[in-house]
């Protein structure tokens, strides 16, 4: 297996974003094939990118504990491992300092249940760590803690 | 590599002898902004967040969610909607997510996954259309979560007083039904610190 030199890659954009022939959606299909039989559920023909695409399919959640606030951390020396454009981006992303489901969703226009999926995968591939609080209540202390965060500024 | 994690860290916080090396996630909290279609919402995360609010989307079906049971997926109806958020940072262990939420019923599901592990939510009122937040008061009234209905003065007029539009909402004695300018950071952040003081009360009671 051969890799190219790396100074001739092109530097891969911060952004991946959509994959341009699923930016418009399926209105704009160029297939050839047309369903004659049975019409497609109603559920495909919404304008939106095709967020199945990207995760290979799968539409649940990998964990249902990771939430929008969910932290998620880079490993350190974590193995090199072959990742997609998408998992790429949110490695890279983690780099600068923890962040959450939602910010790695809205820095990198991908929707939120593909980030838990694809964050997900890339925590059994032991690329990421996903810190899941276990207690769903709240507890006084720290609402006092954010309280005094908050009265702090002006 | 001289590569520092910790440089890009906020400087000039205290970080307490002994506490977690800086590399740890910070323990995320959430507060819930929720309201009709154009109440201020937005305007509410964006005046209270250190970053410009950001925006994500999900895709919200109406049945099934959580549920592996593929073999109904093409029962399923799916809306995308789009959630504006910020976030502040109390300290290196702490941080506030404010997530601004549309207040349509159909979106009750996505609300689920929303309120799970909030402290408590600001439901904005503009007094000329006091009925778009209805959905929203009956959700929290519902789950029990702490909430306050903060009326939006846009430009420091109210079409009904305060006493109307609690009457209006019939609203339980002790939600705090009080006006706020989302235009405004120390606005918005006294609002906040009412619905706070909703949620310690909570997790006080629940504690003991």
């Amino acid at each position: 297996m051969s890799y190219p030199d790396p100074a001739d890659e092109p530097v891969p954009p911060a952004r991946p974003g959509v994959r341009p022939f699923l930016q418009s959606g399926p209105k704009h299909s160029t297939g050839g094939y047309t369903p004659t039989g049975e019409q497609p559920p109603v559920a495909a023909q919404t304008n939106t990118l095709r967020p199945f695409v990207i995760t290979a399919g799968r539409t649940d959640g990998s964990d249902p504990d990771i939430g929008m606030e969910t932290q998620v951390t880079m490993v350190l020396g974590a193995p090199p491992s072959r990742l997609s454009p998408e998992t790429r981006a949110i490695v890279s992303l983690l780099e600068e300092s923890p962040i959450s489901i939602a910010e790695i969703s809205a820095r990198l226009r991908l929707h939120l249940g593909v980030c838990q999926i694809l964050v997900g995968d890339l925590r059994a591939a032991g690329q990421v760590d996903v810190h899941v609080i276990d207690n769903d209540t709240p507890d006084p202390e720290t609402i006092m803690r954010v309280i005094r965060g908050l009265r702090s500024i002006s | 590599m001289d590569f520092d994690p910790s440089a890009n860290r906020v400087v000039g916080t205290a970080r307490i002898p002994g506490a977690p090396a800086p590399k740890k996630a910070p323990v995320p909290v959430k507060i819930i902004v929720a309201g009709g279609f154009g109440v201020g919402k937005t305007t509410t995360v964006g005046a209270i967040s250190e970053i410009s609010p950001l925006t994500t989307e999900a895709e919200m079906t109406s049945e099934s969610v959580g549920i592996d049971n593929p073999g109904q997926a093409t029962m399923k109806t799916t809306t995308t909607i789009a959630m504006d958020f910020g976030v502040l940072t109390i300290d290196q262990t702490l941080k506030l997510y404010i997530f601004g939420t549309p207040g349509q019923t159909r979106f009750a599901f996505m609300w689920d996954d929303l309120v799970k592990g909030a402290l408590g939510a600001l439901v904005v009122v503009d007094t000329n259309r006091i009925d778009d937040c209805y959905p929203a008061v009956d959700y929290f009234e519902r789950l029990g979560l702490p909430f306050v209905v903060g009326v939006n003065t846009f430009n420091g007029n109210m079409a009904y007083s305060l006493d109307e539009v609690r009457w209006a909402l019939a609203v339980r004695e002790d939600v705090p039904v009080i006006s706020y300018d989302a235009r405004f950071r120390a606005s918005v952040r006294d609002a906040l610190l009412i619905v706070l003081d909703q949620a310690l009360d909570k997790a006080i009671k629940m504690k003991s």
